[in-house]
């Protein structure tokens, strides 16, 4: 972190003085430099770090979900089985200008991706990281801010607390597709609604998802909120209406209810 | 400015005549194309020692002397493609002054015959009809076509200072080759210092881990040239094998030279060498390895600005480089990409992964109108493979679709690979596409739904020739 943040006054030191005036925003106790780039004096161009002390920002939407208002810094948030929420979680920091690496998502919507806003210039794929995954992770950390994992595996006690130590030290985010045991943070999509399409006509416009967010410490207590993921142009919105109310044609609920009342239709089969 | 017909003069670039394989996947050129087009190098070779490689697919040679010993421009064109197409790979030839207008007469070959040959002076004639979009410089190429300068004939007839002012280094640059020229004026005056980059190896090794040697060694090469205002258009590689042969190939580049472009071009020579395999004492795989890796610049150009029309080079910091670069030592050159938006209309085509360190263009671009494109939102999981998947109605009989888009039945119940059924409670649908119907091995003839199963998972799926594929996860 310190070495980050001499190399982030290297930089602003370089900077036009145009750029850092419009560039910097301030973010509750933390400054993001937006992506600008910047030439050393050499004409060679700077790295661009996405700075700031705690968190890196995420869609406002998510933001009310995490306990820290964004990704912590040097945290693992996982994420259950919900391809657009992991990349709705790291397109808020793509999009300010964070480096974000992706291993192990051979099947990673880079389109939905760029709708939600996350930067495909700034993406580094690694389809297939193979059985030394920590390893590659760990040297994805090294050039990326944030990182998204989905294990081959089960992850290992060793490999987990290995990671764990490079994103303390390096002050990176983990954001894993799958389980992550003692994960600070664990996000789930319980409940979820299709507008848009119907009984053979339409065409899929929205997605209302209830999104809870679990862990330790400061959330021992779940939040639920219901976001539409995604809104009808690509991006994530908060759902303001009510948010029992499930009238959508196509609506579905995951749960026992569900699966007793279409376990009848199957066994006729 | 001169006048049309003075163009041909002292300014006149040198006799070329480019072998072009109009078979060749351009874009993407991998191991196995750059091999295979090493043999064409080779029969080239043949002709003249001293050939350049654009890339996988084009070559050059200097017209002049093996022109005058096997008889003529149209002689040795004519045996040079006769030799080529004796290998089972179609070959045309074309023969001009200079590389750029060599290189369109190649394209400009006709069916019934295999070379084009543009007389002495003749250049600025035969590139006049061609638009600007023949320009390696597609955002110059858009500005001048705004501007109603469609044709390269337009340009050359440019007062040469206008486009100086107006486009600067990259507009001249442009004219000078509508105009028949070289695109840039070569750095004359002679070279006291050695500018060239050694790096040998020791213990040898093996090709992936000398392609990454080769871009911090191109760096350096280009840090010297630029320490001098120079730059290069064209590299001699050299490898020397333990086994103590040696290969030595001259890359041409369309722009200058960058440590990347460098790197790429080793790689492709690389892939067409593999030290070892001319050697008669059996395949011992300690011995052989590459000792030695040197690049000489050479046709150097005074350095005028920046570097046309390659992609991303300004976006990658050194920190991401470095990574990259590590991982792809772990991992092999390919494993490590990077997303470009392409055009298309599955989920699927509208994205290409290009390596990390490559430049590659979308074989398609994002910006064009796609009919019948899948509607948005995206699909945030998108199967590289289609997974197979069964679809039924009410009656436990599989949906079909007819020849006009009719369904047979309401879909009711979807399985994807083996996993356990899952009803269907809303679905959109058939979208038919009939893509690319004029290509035979390329074309496709499918229809498309979009289905809510009950987890409230929704699927894009496909049915094609009664098959049913999940192409797509919205999740």
């Amino acid at each position: 972190m310190r070495e980050k943040t001499s190399q982030l006054t290297g930089h602003m030191e370089r900077l036009p003085a145009a750029a850092t005036a419009s560039d910097g925003t301030s973010s509750g106790n933390s400054v993001f430099l937006r992506a600008a780039t910047f030439s050393r004096p050499d004409g060679s161009y700077g790295d661009i770090v996405v700075s700031g002390d705690a968190v890196l920002p995420v869609l406002p939407a998510l933001a009310e979900l995490l306990p820290a208002g964004g990704l912590a810094r040097g945290s693992v948030v996982a994420v259950d089985r919900s391809g657009l929420l992991c990349l709705a979680l790291v397109a808020g920091a793509s999009a300010a200008g964070a480096w974000c690496g992706v291993a192990g998502v051979p099947d990673l919507g880079v389109v939905a991706a760029a709708g939600l806003g996350a930067a495909p210039a700034r993406l580094m794929l690694v389809p297939d990281p193979g059985p030394g995954w920590p390893q590659v992770v760990a040297s994805m950390l090294e050039a990326c801010e944030v990182v998204v994992v989905r294990p081959p595996a089960r992850p290992q006690a060793e490999a987990r607390r290995r990671l764990e130590g490079v994103l303390r030290r390096g002050g990176g985010v983990l954001v894993v597709a799958g389980e992550w045991e003692g994960a600070p943070v664990r996000l789930r999509v319980t409940r979820r609604s299709w507008a848009g399409i119907g009984d053979g006509y339409g065409s899929l416009r929205a997605c209302r998802a209830e999104v809870v967010a679990e862990g330790r410490g400061a959330v021992t207590r779940p939040r639920r909120r219901w976001l539409w993921l995604p809104a009808p142009d690509g991006t994530v919105a908060p759902d303001e209406t009510a948010a029992a109310d499930l009238s959508f044609r196509g609506s579905a609920v995951t749960g026992e209810a569900a699966r007793a009342a279409a376990a009848p239709r199957r066994a006729a089969r | 400015m001169k006048a049309p017909g003075q163009a041909a003069g002292a300014d006149e670039p040198a006799r070329v005549l480019a072998v072009w394989c109009p078979r060749w996947p351009e874009e993407d050129a991998s191991g196995a194309e750059a091999r295979a087009f090493g043999e064409v190098i080779t029969v080239v070779e043949g002709f003249c020692p001293e050939v350049e490689i654009l890339r996988p697919g084009l070559c050059l040679l200097a017209a002049r002397g093996p022109a005058r010993y096997f008889g003529g421009e149209d002689a040795l064109a004519r045996q040079i493609a006769d030799a080529v197409t004796a290998h089972d790979v179609v070959c045309h030839t074309g023969v001009a002054a200079g590389q750029f207008a060599a290189a369109l007469a190649a394209r400009a070959v006709r069916p019934d015959s295999t070379g084009v040959v543009v007389p002495p002076g003749g250049a600025r004639q035969f590139l006049a009809p061609y638009p600007v979009h023949v320009l390696a410089a597609p955002v110059l190429a858009g500005q001048l076509a705004r501007l109603g300068i469609r044709t390269l004939g337009d340009l050359a007839a440019l007062p040469a200072r206008d486009v100086a002012s107006r486009f600067g280094a990259e507009g001249t640059a442009a004219q000078r080759v509508a105009r028949g020229q070289e695109a840039r004026r070569l750095a004359t005056g002679p070279q006291q210092a050695d500018l060239s980059a050694t790096l040998e190896f020791d213990p040898p090794v093996h090709a992936e881990p000398a392609v990454f040697a080769a871009k911090g060694l191109a760096e350096q090469m280009l840090a010297g040239l630029a320490s001098r205002g120079l730059s290069c258009v064209r590299v001699r590689v050299e490898v020397t094998g333990t086994d103590g042969r040696e290969s030595t190939r001259l890359w041409r580049h369309d722009g200058l030279l960058s440590a990347l472009a460098v790197a790429q071009r080793v790689r492709w020579q690389l892939d067409g060498w593999s030290p070892g395999a001319a050697a008669e004492d059996g395949p011992d795989e300690s011995v052989c390895g590459i000792a030695m890796l040197r690049l000489v610049p050479d046709h150097l150009v005074p350095d005028e600005g920046r570097q046309l029309g390659l992609w991303g080079d300004d976006l990658i910091s050194g920190r991401v480089e470095r990574a990259a670069v590590r991982l792809q030592a772990m991992l092999g050159h390919e494993s490590v990409a990077h997303p470009v938006l392409a055009g298309g209309r599955g989920p699927g085509e509208q994205v290409m992964l290009v390596p990390f360190g490559d430049i590659r263009d979308a074989r398609h671009p994002a910006d064009r109108p796609w009919p019948a494109r899948i509607p948005r939102p995206a699909p945030a999981t998108v199967y590289p493979v289609p997974r197979p998947a069964r679809v039924i109605d009410a009656a436990g009989v599989p949906v079909t679709v007819t020849g006009r888009a009719a369904v047979s039945a309401s879909p009711d119940a979807l399985t994807v690979g083996d996993s356990p059924w899952l009803a269907i409670t809303a679905w959109a649908g058939p979208w038919p596409v009939t893509e690319r119907w004029w290509d035979e091995r390329n074309a496709t003839r499918r229809a498309r739904f979009q289905l809510v199963t009950e987890d409230g998972i929704a699927w894009l799926a496909a049915v094609e020739l009664g098959r049913w594929q999940i192409e797509a996860r919205y999740d």
